[in-house]
């Protein structure tokens, strides 16, 4: 049967709920489907105002490029100025960055996991209608983003754009009994945390494949988060210092939001999918085996599997985090800076993916030019791949259907399009 | 029959969406405080909702950028009985307002090659555009707050908010200045009070981001970081941070 019996209106999801920012979805049901991902989120230009400020002022003004991953910002900005003017930070501060990000990336897959994807798939609205329900399921969520929030701010100052973050260290670190309070509850959480991939394994996933280049940072010590070469499953393996030569944004009509390549290859996939990809063998132990136990295999080239990704993540920097603060003693330290022009960029794993931050500064300290490529920019052409892919082979079902799991799959992405656009 | 809930619609204009999530960040009020209370349409935590209102009580998140956000804000101020921007992007521009420090088109240039597809205009607080009935300060926004706003509702009474600056709240806290004793600029004396003078404990300069405290003398301040050798250029940054369109920081914002 064709489904040219099936006639049916275009779809159009005019402000895609529960996902960060602004974006609609245009979908033009024919033989070849015409995919719009249409990110309508208004520009703020931070690359545009950011010439002419200092240095300094830089991390607290990208961190608010995003609410759910100001860390990030803040510390892709921070590690770029850091390699524009030659600063260098200590072993310490290395460490502190990487819990501060890994305890932000368990709370932001939080919030997606629970709050913006799983409505979804029992059929609710939003997380408050389900509440009654998922009482469980939601305690679980409250009390492990309470205590993944309470780190990011134990470090940070506060959990939501903090504030002790700077060029060449931290301004204050925290003494001892408060980092001893903050392992006893991460070590309260860890069942908790276990159950979270039991939570995202139970739900029914669409069958549906599409090849994709996965890209993450990797490095040869640990499950790479703000440093590492960039690597990916066709072959790409370069340091941070080419990303310009290998990557390329350019800007579409309908979109608010660049869209990055490859350059001479096309779309690729970052995020916890892609990590998983590049490098599975730098997770726990425990990690490794929870991923066995609910059958996560790779390679896995269904997108909505960056889900059960992002579960397993969950729980593997919870351990982590135990692990890095169990491990050092942490005390005040002084911050090095002088001032040198000069350029430089930094890539990190955001919650949702590499993110790319690049600053020229002068030799006053003044950003003279700014460039900034976040996750759902390298996600963007990705995205709309797979949805052109999803509404082919569903092309059959209701229009209703098709339009839910279009939206179901840009939500699996975890987009953000504030950041997208920034 | 059971009071029927108040009912509370979030709308996001141009922002980093961290007010929405504040909102989330604040666990015990997600299943205490927010129980007692409908919100009946926040794109970002619910699908569907019901965005004609109308509403007890619209928290407005976001700087205004773009015409149609004008022309929904004032479609929403007709169907609410409280209007309240939330967060500094609302209250007083924000982060998004740097850009009113040049010309529009000069920093659209350096974004975007094809500026044609772009309709932005200057950046505007919430209440150059509809009355409100109050502001929810902060970046992002404070818990405290917004949580005397939910219960003075519930209670039918006049929510009493922060009014004083940061200097207060350390003060109250014992710091040692950090203006006076580290040199250090601190854009405390004229910030507005509720993040429980965060910078400071952390020694570190306030950098204004709850925005103008009502009545502040930014002036003053000025003259005090020109007295210990700030230059011009760093002065007016220190003022166009957080609150540049407002009048409360235009005196600080001494000519370069």
């Amino acid at each position: 049967m064709s489904h040219k019996e099936h006639i049916k209106e275009d779809i159009e999801v005019d402000y895609l709920a529960r996902a960060e920012g602004e974006t609609a979805i245009r979908v033009e049901l024919k033989d070849e489907p015409a995919i719009e991902l249409k990110i309508f989120e208004p520009p703020r230009f931070f690359e545009g105002f950011m010439v002419g400020r200092k240095y300094d002022e830089v991390g607290d003004i990208v961190s608010r490029i995003c609410g759910i991953c100001p860390v990030s910002h803040m510390t892709t900005a921070i590690l770029a100025i850091e390699k524009a003017m030659d600063i260098k930070v200590s072993e310490q501060t290395k460490i502190l960055r990487n819990i501060m990000s890994i305890s932000q990336n368990v709370a932001s897959h939080l919030v997606h996991l629970y709050m913006l994807a799983m409505p979804d798939y029992y059929g609710y609205a939003g997380v408050l209608q389900m509440l009654p329900a998922f009482k469980t399921e939601m305690e679980r969520l409250v009390r492990l983003k309470e205590v993944m929030n309470q780190l990011t701010g134990l470090i940070g100052g506060r959990a939501l754009h903090p504030v002790t973050s700077m060029p060449g260290g931290y301004t204050t670190v925290p003494g001892k009994t408060l980092f001893d309070s903050m392992l006893t509850k991460l070590k309260e959480i860890r069942d908790e945390a276990r159950r979270v991939v039991k939570d995202i394994a139970s739900l029914k996933v669409p069958d549906f494949h599409s090849d994709s280049e996965y890209v993450a940072l990797y490095d040869n010590e640990e499950y790479a988060i703000n440093g590492g070469r960039i690597v990916s499953t066709a072959g790409l393996d370069i340091s941070v210092d080419d990303y310009k030569n290998s990557f390329q944004e350019s800007q579409v009509n309908y979109a608010m939001a660049k869209q990055s390549v490859i350059k001479g290859r096309g779309p690729f996939m970052v995020g916890a999918l892609a990590r998983l990809h590049i490098k599975f063998d730098k997770l726990q132990d425990e990690t490794k085996r929870l991923a066995e136990d609910v059958e996560f295999r790779l390679p896995n080239n269904n997108p909505f599997y960056n889900n059960l990704a992002q579960a397993l993540e969950v729980f593997d920097g919870v351990q982590r985090c135990v692990q890095l603060i169990e491990s050092h003693s942490f005390k005040n330290e002084k911050r090095n800076v002088e001032i040198n022009a000069g350029e430089g960029g930094a890539v990190t794993e955001a919650p949702r993916g590499l993110l790319y931050h690049w600053y020229r500064i002068n030799r006053k300290g003044i950003v003279e030019e700014a460039n900034i490529v976040t996750p759902t920019s390298h996600n963007f052409l990705n995205i709309e791949k797979d949805l052109k892919k999803l509404v082919k082979e569903n092309m059959n079902e209701k229009r209703d259907d098709i339009k839910l799991l279009c939206e179901e799959l840009v939500r699996a992405y975890d987009p953000c399009f504030s950041c997208s656009v920034h | 029959m059971e009071k029927q809930k108040p009912k509370i619609g979030i709308f996001k204009y141009s922002c980093c969406a961290g007010c929405q999530f504040q909102l989330i960040y604040f666990q015990k009020q997600i299943l205490e405080t927010f129980n007692a209370v409908d919100i009946t349409y926040c794109k970002m935590l619910q699908s569907g909702g019901v965005e004609e209102g109308p509403f007890d009580i619209a928290l407005i998140e976001g700087a205004i950028t773009e015409d149609w956000q004008a022309t929904q804000l004032e479609k929403v101020r007709g169907v609410s009985r409280f209007l309240i921007p939330i967060g500094s992007c609302a209250v007083c521009g924000g982060i998004p307002a740097i850009k009113n420090t040049a010309q529009e088109l000069d920093i659209e240039k350096r974004v975007y090659e094809n500026t044609s597809l772009i309709h932005s205009v200057r950046t505007h607080p919430v209440d150059d555009y509809v009355k409100v009935d109050g502001y929810i300060k902060g970046c992002p926004m404070g818990e405290r707050d917004l949580t005397e706003l939910v219960i003075s509702l519930l209670l039918d009474r006049r929510p009493n908010f922060l009014e004083y600056c940061v200097c207060v709240e350390c003060k109250l806290k014992g710091n040692i200045c950090v203006l006076v004793a580290h040199d250090e600029p601190c854009m405390g004396p004229v910030t507005s009070a509720g993040c429980g003078a965060l910078c400071p404990s952390h020694n570190r300069a306030c950098y204004s981001c709850w925005g103008p405290m009502k009545d502040a003398n930014a002036r003053a301040l000025a003259d005090e970081f020109e007295r210990r050798h700030l230059s011009r250029e760093e002065i007016f940054r220190k003022f166009t941070e957080f609150g540049q369109p407002t009048d409360e920081f235009k005196p600080g914002q001494l000519k370069l």
